[in-house]
């Protein structure tokens, strides 16, 4: 296992958030957890980043503890809602800033960056500034920021949430793709029952603040208490009158 | 389209005026430091002396002053700029934000004057009072004062994610302020700077208070020659004391104008 986490507590002012949660993710295996928003997703990803500790648990990162770890040195990238981009840098200095801390060598540094950005479709628009891109175009900059580093562990807070439909699916696709190039293992929350379907290999639920995992999605999809068999059945039916109608 | 052209005219004539008001007593000052006699009811100095220009560049009390005030007022900024800025983030990440803030108001809440004399003794009793350093000290209790108010919103929360994001990635502290963010505060910075600049260049009943009357930056001697009479000497320093902040002004305008 590349991420494992074992009886994770938290509380805020004697609010239990979340409780005795434990996961673990596997080498190129996308985790996706599902949940309502307010449900302590959030805060299992901020404490496996590093940016909250945890009352109670430990985390494991290829077998090592890393509860002492700064931020900085866990290799693990953390992709917001919003894309924030760094405003006063151009999109090859937002792509280019892990390596830039990396010190990785100017040469090896600009072919990088040149390939993230054909594989993001926007070779074009290397030298815009970010307040010059759609919201769309922000996010793949923020994906392409976060995956050039080669992260552990990639976690993903409801990147899509804030996006049309159309543009959504471009980057739910864009993320299968960059995910099965790179083999970045990554833990994806949402609370869009289609989008943990269709990109999680697995999926877990989180319910107030108890993390309930499923040995696969058909046995997910199958459980009557998550909702999936309706939304299918809800399809299906819908489906089926207007094929009568016509 | 003609009154549009109409207003044009009209700016152009205002902006003229504005500048020939703001020029003039610029102008009057630099005709009466190299005035010779200058009697009424004539027009125009009946000569010209340079005696107090000579002394400015010769490094008499008056270019000593110059430097002084310079290197005073530079320091006091360059301090109050940097420390405001690190002292305010640490205040808003702190959960007593508001309390900090408002003492950070405080010295603005009291003239300079009052504010100097319950000061000075402090400053006496540590040695500090009639020295350079002492004054400079003074003058950073607003202006430091200044910066941390300056800067308490520039910590957004969206600034708090950006900089998670930046350790995320991997920077170490050092980095995080080199990369992110002093760059991302390039045009506050300036800003923060010039005004802190300009609150220790006018600074004249602090200064006379702890500097006890041996820290002569420019402000002390402008009322000193103004009250000796001298007003060759008086017009020189006023000059003087003019110029930088114009000066200052003028190469920030481009980021004041982009913020405002």
């Amino acid at each position: 296992m590349v991420l494992t986490v074992s009886n994770i507590d938290k509380a805020y002012g004697g609010y239990r958030v979340l409780s005795d949660v434990g996961l673990a993710v596997d080498e190129r295996e996308t985790l996706a957890i599902l949940g309502r928003s307010g449900c302590g997703k959030t805060t299992l990803l901020r404490i496996i980043a590093g940016l909250v500790d945890p009352d109670r648990g430990e985390l494991r990162l290829r077998g090592e503890t890393i509860d002492h770890l700064p931020v900085a040195r866990r290799n693990i990238v953390y992709i917001y809602q919003e894309a924030l981009l760094f405003p006063h840098l151009d999109i090859f200095e937002n792509i280019a800033f892990g390596l830039r801390l990396r010190k990785v060598p100017e040469g090896d540094l600009r072919r990088r960056v040149e390939e993230m950005l054909e594989s993001l479709e926007l070779a074009s628009h290397a030298r815009r500034m970010p307040h010059q891109l759609s919201g769309g175009e922000r996010q793949r900059v923020a994906f392409g920021r976060a995956i050039i580093v080669n992260p552990s562990v990639l976690l993903l807070d409801e990147p899509f949430s804030n996006l049309d439909a159309e543009t959504r699916a471009a980057m739910q696709e864009l993320f299968r793709r960059l995910s099965a190039a790179y083999g970045i293992a990554s833990i994806f929350v949402t609370h869009d029952l289609k989008e943990a379907i269709l990109l999680g290999d697995r999926i877990s639920y989180m319910r107030d603040g108890k993390l309930l995992h499923f040995s696969s999605k058909r046995e997910f999809i199958a459980h009557p208490d998550y909702g999936a068999r309706r939304e299918m059945d809800f399809w299906r039916t819908l489906g089926d009158q207007i094929n009568e109608r016509e | 389209m003609m009154r549009k052209r109409e207003i044009g005219k009209l700016a152009g004539a205002m902006s003229w005026i504005v500048g020939t008001i703001c020029l003039l007593p610029i102008v009057y000052l630099l005709i009466l430091s190299v005035a010779g006699r200058w009697r009424f009811p004539l027009l125009l100095p009946e000569g010209i002396n340079l005696r107090a220009w000579s002394d400015l560049l010769g490094g008499d009390s008056l270019g000593w002053s110059l430097l002084l005030s310079t290197l005073l007022s530079g320091s006091v900024a360059l301090v109050a700029t940097f420390g405001g800025f690190i002292a305010s983030r640490y205040i808003a990440r702190s959960g007593r934000s508001r309390g900090l803030l408002f003492l950070a108001y405080l010295p603005f809440a009291m003239s300079p004057v009052i504010l100097g004399a319950c000061i000075h003794i402090l400053y006496i009793t540590i040695g500090l009072a009639g020295s350079a350093v002492g004054v400079a000290c003074a003058h950073l209790t607003f202006a430091l004062g200044f910066g941390v108010v300056f800067f308490a919103r520039f910590w957004s929360r969206e600034r708090r994610s950006l900089e998670d994001l930046a350790r995320l990635l991997g920077a170490s502290r050092p980095q995080l302020y080199r990369m992110v963010l002093l760059p991302a505060a390039r045009e506050l910075l300036l800003i923060c700077f010039m005004q802190t600049f300009l609150l220790s260049w006018f600074q004249y009943g602090l200064t006379l208070l702890i500097g006890a009357g041996r820290v002569k930056t420019l402000p002390l001697l402008v009322f000193m020659y103004a009250g000796e009479a001298n007003v060759q000497y008086a017009a020189l320093s006023g000059l003087m004391l003019i110029i930088p902040p114009v000066l200052m002004l003028w190469a920030n305008r481009r980021f004041l104008y982009r913020y405002m």
